[in-house]
Formats: C-alpha cells, structure tokens, sequence
C-alpha cells in the first residue's frame, strides 16, 4: 500500500483535470447536465479521443485478417512449442508489415481514468442538495452494493462480456472461456466500488459494443470471406463425419453388415 | 544479504503480479511483443533490479503502442544497460 501512495500523488493533475472536466459538465458548469449524466458525458469524451487509435487498430485487425490462413499454417507448424510458435509469428508479422492490432499502452492508459475516477467519485465536488441519482434508481456516490446497484452491477457484468467479445481478435477456446468467467470473478470487487464508477466502467464497455457494430457494418469485407473459408472446412469436415456416423448405423443395421459399425465405433472411441 | 539487495525488485514484480491478476486478466494475450510486456517487466526486474527493470519495462510499455511494429524482444538483449 505504501508503494501506491506515490502512484497517486502521479494521478493527481488527472485526477484535477477530470473533477474539471466534470464540473464543467455538471449542473453548475457550462453544459449543465446531472451529476450522473456527466459522468456518461466524461466518459464518451475519453472514448471520443481514442477513436483515432481504434480506426488504426481496426486497420491493422484488417490486415491481420487478410493473412489468417499463413497464420494458420504457422500455428499448426509449432503446434507442440508454443514459445517458438509466438516468436515465428512476430517474425512473419515483421516479414509482412503487419502491426498487430492490440498493444499495452492503450490498455494501460485506462488504468489511471480508472484510478484518478476513483479519487475523483470519492470528494465528489457536488454541493449540498445537489441531485446525484441516476434514472431516479442509483445514486452516484452510493456504494453498488446499496438499493438496486446490484441491477447495475449485473447490467455491467453483461457489457464487460459483449465489450470482451468485439475486443477479442483470437478466437482460441481457452481464452473465450476466460471472457465469459472473469466478468462474474469481478462482482465481488466491483460492487464494492461506488454506482458512479460502475457507471463509467459500463458506459465505456457499451461504446466498445456499438464500436464494434458500426466498425462490423463499415467493415469491407474482402478479408472476412478468405477468414471463413479458412475456418469453415474443417467444420464441414469434422461436422459431418460424426452425424453421418450414426446414420449408417441403422442403414447398415438393414443389409445385414453390423461388424462395420462397431469398428467405426471402436474408431472413434481410440481417437478420442 | 543478497536477498536483501533483491528486496525492491521483488515489490516491482508484485506490482507486476498484481497488474496481471486484475486488469491484465481482461486484456489477455493481448500484446504485440513477444514475451508479453509483463512477462518482459518480470525479467527485467529480476535482471536488472527495480530502478533499472523499472525504467527498462517503462520503455517497452512505450515501445508497445499503436504505432510500433513489435516482434520479439527479450528483456536480456537489451542495449540500455550494458
């Protein structure tokens, strides 16, 4: 804890400039919005000024896509050494000027809003009988533990998800399962943070959803077609071969050749 | 003795530890660096001890934004501290 101390003293001209920002968007400044509503507004200004890095981010998720199948085949060629399987692919990412599309620093640039929004919501700069509720349900400086923040804790849990999903480029099956575990793992904490910072964190989570779906639209798809093919066969193959299996069961089970049956059986259970 | 001199480095990789079991839980795998830039914090402090890791793994998180073309980049080939 001692260690943090000083971190923070680092997050305080943030920590100003978003209690700025937000007293000018506040029913005492300039915009005159609702406590509540200004921390929405502060929120879609942060994500506003990121929306450069995301078209760039987009670009390179493109250009990712265009060389999927090449990825592909690197992947499977160091199934079993994972480590060398990463180092081949940064190799082939430099080879061919691809600029992965996700990297820290935007990720960790998050963390001090985070932090600073948190000192922030804690000496809240509303005067006396100033009206801090949201949609007349959560109150701002209100722990979300308290009423109905659990609602909003539980409508956050579901942004963090869908956000999770349109944020994800890799498809790999542990880390799904990951994204879907981890915004449940995080109530406990959460809901001890005050509503207005639940409050940013969803409406943040929300803009990366709708991001999402108007990038999805925008999107040209040249890439996506070459990404499916690529994907799709082996499904098809892998689909059909045990639907067809117990199809032929009772086909077969007619002319008379059951032995084939129970090999196809004896098969299948070895390669499992 | 020794193990007293490492004392501060060690802070350095609960940070580390933290950072990945919190936040880095949601953006996981999701660097364009290979090892990680954690993973690159956590052996440039163990190396280098916690000023030095520090400003090392300070320079990579830099070096990991939108505009940089990563690849792989150990801790311990490193030009700064030589």
């Amino acid at each position: 804890m001692m260690m943090l101390l000083p971190l923070a003293h680092i997050l305080t001209p943030l920590e100003n400039l978003l209690r700025d920002v937000l007293r000018w968007l506040g029913p005492h400044g300039t915009i005159g919005l609702p406590w509540a509503w200004s921390i929405v507004a502060l929120t879609v200004i942060v994500r506003l000024l990121l929306v450069p890095l995301t078209v760039k981010q987009i670009h390179s998720m493109q250009n990712l896509q265009r060389h999927a199948p090449q990825m592909k085949e690197i992947q499977k060629k160091y199934k079993t050494d994972k480590k060398r399987q990463q180092e081949e692919l940064m190799k082939f990412y430099r080879e061919n000027n691809i600029n992965p599309a996700s990297s820290c620093l935007p990720l960790l640039a998050q963390f001090p809003v985070f932090i600073s929004l948190y000192l922030v919501l804690k000496h809240f700069p509303h005067l006396p009988g100033d009206n801090l509720e949201w949609l007349g349900l959560w109150n701002i400086t209100d722990k979300a533990s308290q009423g109905w923040g659990p609602v909003l804790v539980a409508v956050y849990a579901l942004s963090q998800l869908a956000s999770s999903y349109f944020m994800s480029a890799t498809a790999e099956k542990s880390q799904r399962i990951m994204l879907l575990i981890l915004p449940i793992a995080f109530i406990p904490f959460i809901i001890n943070f005050k509503v207005g910072l639940v409050l940013y964190w969803m409406t943040t989570n929300l803009w990366t959803v709708g991001q999402g779906l108007v990038t999805r639209r925008l999107m040209p798809r040249p890439a996506a077609p070459e990404k499916r093919s690529s994907r799709t066969p082996p499904k098809e193959v892998a689909a059909p071969a045990p639907a067809l299996a117990p199809e032929p069961a009772p086909a077969a089970a007619a002319p008379g050749q059951p032995r084939k049956v129970k090999r196809k059986k004896q098969n299948r259970g070895a390669r499992r | 003795m020794r193990l007293a001199l490492r004392a501060p480095a060690f802070v350095g990789m609960g940070l580390v530890h933290a950072w990945r079991w919190s936040f880095g839980l949601l953006s996981r795998g999701s660097c364009k660096y290979h090892p990680t830039c954690s993973q690159y914090a956590l052996d440039a402090l163990k190396d280098y001890g916690l000023v030095r890791g520090s400003i090392l793994a300070g320079w990579r998180l830099l070096r990991c934004n939108p505009w940089s073309r990563g690849g792989v980049d150990y801790a311990r080939d490193q030009r700064l501290f030589r």
